[in-house]
């Protein structure tokens, strides 16, 4: 087990749809695990597989100071939302040094499969909700900026191209 | 070899580095890992004092992303001549992640260096080559684009950094 390198954008499989997986495994797990340490390590609130170049419908969020409180979540899907929004700074470690404020709904219902294989029904909210829908778009091939205009997305990546550069 | 990028506000960064003289087999080791270590940055440019050794030396590859690569290696490298032209260009250091700094630099220079393999070259550099041969220059001078800003402005993107 050990933190893994993030892909770095603009990698094509950070715009590619992940593969739901079949059943949790031990596999599984194991990457789960690796994906809390690699989170804990940047530290992050979040992080989708596609992030680290693994192309499965997997993801982990936690957005406590003192960690150790990862939800783990296969195949989520998002079932309804708030129509209450929330805005937070969001960022990614595939572009870092990149940061935008995200608007999305405040509260989320999402149905995904957890480490034990169980299908279970959460509701997220605060933080919480804005990972975990950072993290599905991850797993959907939409990076946090798709969300902006195309005035915003474009100052960004002009932003990303000078950073680029770097000297 | 890639080698570990050292980061503002390491002392390195700020001491004048010292002239290599002739070129050893060591000095031609050091360019070589310097090259890994800005390509896996990646960057287009790195100078010694960013992988922690104060010697005068810098590597460059201003297109390597956009075309094919041309590398170059610059030892104890002297601006003859600036243009009086100049233009502000938003600039990234890799010791500095993170920071985009408008920095106003002669758009024209003519710079003389020995190669690794001691040879005396003179170029006339132009365009994106001309702001990153004088950004490594500046770090080999101890100088990082925080020292080239008024200090408003310096205030601010520290705060940025530091966050």
């Amino acid at each position: 087990m050990s933190p893994r390198p993030f892909l770095r954008w603009p990698d094509k499989r950070l715009s590619q749809r992940a593969e739901p997986i079949s059943a949790v495994t031990d596999e599984t797990r194991a990457l789960w695990d690796d994906m809390i340490e690699t989170m804990d390590a940047m530290p992050g609130y979040g992080l989708a597989a596609p992030q680290i170049g693994e192309m499965v419908q997997l993801a982990v969020v936690d957005v406590t100071e003192e960690r150790g409180k990862a939800i783990c979540l296969a195949n989520p899907e998002i079932l309804s939302q708030s129509d209450e929004t929330s805005d937070f700074d969001e960022a990614s470690p595939n572009l870092p040094g990149l940061s935008a404020k995200v608007t999305r709904p405040a509260r989320v219902r999402v149905r995904f499969l957890d480490r034990s294989g169980t299908e279970t029904v959460k509701d997220f909210e605060g933080l919480w909700a804005t990972s975990v829908q950072h993290q599905i778009d991850h797993l959907n091939g939409r990076m946090y900026f798709a969300n902006l205009s195309k005035l915003k997305r474009d100052r960004l990546m002009k932003r990303w191209a000078k950073l680029e550069k770097s000297l | 070899m890639i080698r570990p990028i050292v980061l503002w506000p390491d002392p390195v960064l700020s001491k004048v580095a010292d002239p290599v003289g002739p070129v050893t087999d060591e000095i031609r080791n050091l360019a070589q890992d310097m090259l890994e270590t800005m390509y896996d940055a990646p960057g287009r440019g790195l100078a010694a004092p960013q992988v922690g050794v104060s010697k005068r030396l810098f590597v460059m590859d201003t297109a390597w992303k956009d075309g094919p690569a041309h590398p170059r290696i610059v030892i104890d490298p002297v601006i003859l001549e600036r243009s009086d032209a100049e233009e502000t260009m938003e600039e990234g250091c890799l010791s500095i992640p993170g920071v985009l700094a408008p920095i106003s630099r002669p758009t024209e220079i003519t710079l003389q260096w020995q190669d690794e393999t001691g040879a005396i070259l003179t170029e006339r550099l132009t365009g994106f080559d001309a702001v990153c041969a004088q950004h490594e220059l500046d770090h080999l001078d101890g100088i990082v684009t925080f020292d080239r800003l008024p200090d408003d402005v310096r205030a601010d993107l520290e705060k940025v950094y530091s966050a």
